[in-house]
């Protein structure tokens, strides 16, 4: 590997330590997915009956703003590699707002399911349901943290194409908050 | 030792190892209990033994912890302790409150005790571990408000490194979910929750924090490894242990009348609670393969490995092996418990106290790195006769649990509790039998205090 | 690989990750809460099991039995002892009262606490409060 390659093709890209964290969440959303699965063998038709309450649309809605908002923080780091300091914050910022965008759908969600007068107490696939979407959603909401911070930064142009692990390591956080959801929606609205 | 101020530690210490030895003495009376029902009955009946074994050992851990706060603040803060005088005033305090409790419930019917106590103004008493009265309570409370304000001072106005941080975020955490002591309802149930809030939040909490600082600390001084590089796996470190261990508080909650989610996330998050102490162990011995250089003591050395890895053992691996909550409902409240327990606060809290000990008591008591070879072999000698006598104990206790769950849980004819005790009593002699090596152990480690000898020379 | 594994970002983790755990811990325990009426049945506790929850305080009951699984492992469940009693207060009184004052040679012996009527009545109705608390189906049987 050449010296100029390293730049771009360092693995993993960010910080070593946010894969560290990276990491230690996604074994625990893999043990809440296989905890899910093995659950649902055990009352398929509870689970079956149960999804059907759950609104598919406004979830269709929410992994397609993920996957752009995603999207969008690449665009993030492709602008910080050329040394474009605003339009990396730009970017971020059209990110940030769609993750705003799937916390108010996600609210909306969670209220009509409350105003039914469910809890995680009512059933088992409630109980799944509910802990993984909210334990999801507080990722989406620490993921904007992390995004405004980085856009911050960026807008007072604390990165270069020289310098750009925060960008980076902020990224890779996304990317994980929107792969685990692409796998969540599937496995608890769709599948049955 | 680099800091007059250090020397306050030295008290605390030595406090920590004569508790310590009280500690154990009161669990082999104990041990010869579980076989010998009648033994010291009624003088000292088990449960007075029991409060006094646990009591003690809360008590000398948090000696230890305070010794180890004043030893290294100083040192990491390059400034001498805000005021010694203070830290001395504390520390015979709370000895004289430490001292009086035990008098107390060994002189008294526990009853009498909370009555003249005045329990009844403010009930706290009778709750497992925490069954020192209120006016002990509130004491405990004000020595750790003085200590705090002392290292915290010293911290305002020193250099303010990783280590020293964690450290007081552990001591801080450790004062403020005390608090919840003081928080006894009538309802059972919400008492238990809280309850774990101190108990939890403490040993698979901020407990924690104290302990990787205090590893760090000893690290640094004995592998002259890069700081930036300990730092940093501290902070992964510990951060690890409070993602998994604070919802990890999770698996107390799956039988004491908590709605049953608390089974999906307690044993979800308690099933990586291991991991921590997994990475614990790699970066231990990672740092002595890169060491810049031989330490004269090689007991603290010894204790500073081994606690990672009796740690990993005792809270991971023991931890583990019950924590999901299908297993945990039929070894709930069993030998298991008592097994898990053991190993757990052996290798996590008491070797850190002990390696810490090890580390500064031969700089307090001025010599130049280490004590001499002779006193070290005899501490090493210690190490090995407690290390494996409490392994021991927990391969007999976990015999016990296994054979109490499969008698009284399992079996299509379950026994009752009485008669399941007298089937697994050779389980509980073999226990007294490595209790008591431990015992023998310890008395060894004392005696390697008195070994005099040629001092090790300091390498750099 | 190593020189992009910052001090910074392992703190920022640390703080940021125990904060954001802390916080859904304390959301967890507020859904407890408020859940729990329905599990422990609080309208049932009565002036007599207030008194029983004390009386089994400040003898230290917890030094030798567990209650719910959490205790010491020297004597039997307390939990569900009124279920195991076959339903009786009475029994337990007459437990409790019957404990001989030196022990039994050779065997564990519960200790003679003289409690009064009313102590031993309290804990009586506390350890029949305690077995109607819905403990998800634990101890798996009657032995605890």
């Amino acid at each position: 590997m050449t010296q100029s390659h390293t730049k771009i093709s360092q693995y993993p890209p960010g910080d070593f330590a946010i894969w560290i964290f990276i990491y230690a969440e996604l074994l625990v959303f893999g043990i809440f997915f296989l905890s899910y699965a093995f659950a649902r063998s055990q009352n398929v038709e509870l689970f079956n009956e149960s999804q059907l309450n759950l609104n598919r649309i406004s979830g269709a809605i929410n992994t397609l703003i993920l996957i752009t908002s995603s999207y969008f923080v690449v665009r993030a780091v492709a602008a910080i590699r050329e040394n474009k300091s605003l339009l990396c914050a730009r970017w971020l910022l059209a990110a940030i707002v769609l993750a705003g965008a799937f916390i108010g759908i996600k609210l909306f969600e969670f209220i009509s399911i409350y105003s039914e007068g469910i809890s995680l107490s009512t059933n088992t696939f409630y109980m799944f349901y509910l802990s993984m979407t909210f334990f999801h959603f507080m990722h989406v909401i620490m993921g904007m943290v992390i995004l405004i911070a980085v856009m911050l930064k960026a807008k007072q142009g604390g990165y270069s194409n020289e310098d750009h692990t925060g960008v980076e390591t902020g990224a890779s956080y996304w990317h994980m908050v929107d792969l685990v959801w692409i796998i969540l929606f599937p496995l608890v609205y769709v599948m049955r | 030792m680099q800091y007059q101020s250090q020397a306050v530690a030295k008290p605390y210490f030595i406090a920590a190892i004569g508790l310590f030895v009280g500690q154990i003495v009161f669990g082999a009376i104990l041990g010869l209990q579980y076989v010998m029902g009648d033994f010291l009955f009624p003088e000292i009946p088990f449960n007075v033994a029991r409060m006094v074994h646990t009591n003690l050992l809360i008590v000398w851990l948090l000696f230890g912890f305070m010794g180890a706060a004043y030893y290294m603040v100083p040192e990491e803060t390059e400034t001498e302790l805000y005021s010694p005088k203070l830290a001395l005033i504390l520390f015979w305090v709370f000895l004289a409150a430490g001292v009086l409790t035990i008098i107390g419930y060994l002189a008294v019917p526990y009853a009498t005790l909370a009555q003249i106590t005045g329990n009844d103004l403010l009930p706290t008493m009778g709750r497992e571990f925490l069954e020192q009265p209120t006016i002990t309570k509130i004491g405990i409370v004000i020595v750790a408000l003085g200590m705090l304000f002392n290292i915290s001072m010293t911290v305002l106005k020193g250099r303010k490194t990783a280590i020293i941080m964690v450290l007081l975020l552990g001591l801080w955490g450790l004062a403020i979910f005390f608090l919840f002591s003081f928080y006894n309802p009538e309802n059972l149930v919400l008492d238990k929750i809280f309850w774990w809030w101190v108990v939890h939040l403490w040993v698979e909490g901020v407990w924690e924090l104290i302990l990787g600082s205090i590893l760090a600390f000893v690290l640094i001084k004995m592998t002259g490894v890069d700081r930036e590089i300990i730092e940093k796996w501290l902070y992964v470190i510990i951060a690890m242990a409070l993602i998994s261990g604070i919802i990890g508080t999770g698996h107390h909650y799956f039988w004491i009348g908590t709605p049953e989610y608390w089974q999906w996330w307690g044993s979800i998050f308690s099933a990586i609670e291991p991991i921590p102490f997994f990475m614990m162990v790699i970066f231990a011995f990672n740092m002595v393969n890169k060491r810049k250089r031989d330490h004269p003591n090689k007991a603290a050395m010894l204790w500073a490995m081994g606690t990672p890895v009796m740690a990993f053992l005792g809270a991971g691996v023991w931890g583990f092996m019950h924590t999901l909550a299908p297993v945990n409902y039929y070894t709930h409240g069993t030998q298991i418990t008592a097994a898990h327990g053991h190993m757990a606060f052996y290798g996590a809290y008491v070797m850190i106290v002990l390696a810490i000990i090890s580390y500064a008591m031969p700089l307090l008591r001025g010599r130049a790195a280490g004590n001499s070879k002779k006193a070290q072999i005899v501490e090493m000698w210690s190490f090995w006769l407690m290390t494996v006598s409490m392994v021991f104990i927990t391969l007999f206790l976990t015999g016990a649990g296994i054979l109490q769950v499969w008698l009284q849980r399992i079996n299509e004819n379950p026994m009752g509790f009485m008669e399941v005790q007298d089937k697994i009593a050779i389980f509980y002699w073999m226990r007294e039998v490595a209790g008591v090596i431990f015992l023998i152990g310890l008395i060894v480690y004392v005696t390697s205090f008195f070994i005099g000898g040629d001092e090790e020379e300091a390498s750099s | 690989m190593s020189e992009k594994f910052t001090k910074s970002m392992a703190r920022n983790i640390f703080y940021g990750g125990s904060a954001f755990f802390f916080l859904f811990f304390i959301a967890l325990t507020v859904d407890t809460t408020a859940k729990l009426p329905e599990r422990d049945h609080r309208e049932n506790i009565t002036e007599q099991v207030v008194l029983g929850k004390k009386v089994w305080e400040v003898n230290n009951c917890i030094g030798c039995h567990t209650l719910l699984g959490e205790g010491a492992y020297f004597a039997p469940e307390l939990g569900n002892v009124y279920k195991r009693f076959g339903n009786s207060k009475e029994a337990i009184i007459g437990f409790i009262k019957s404990r001989p004052v030196d022990g039994i040679p050779g065997r564990r012996s519960m200790p003679q606490f003289n409690l009064s009527d009313e102590e031993l009545d309290g804990i009586a109705e506390f350890l029949k409060w305690t077995s109607e608390i819905n403990t998800a189906n634990w101890p798996p049987n009657i032995e605890g």
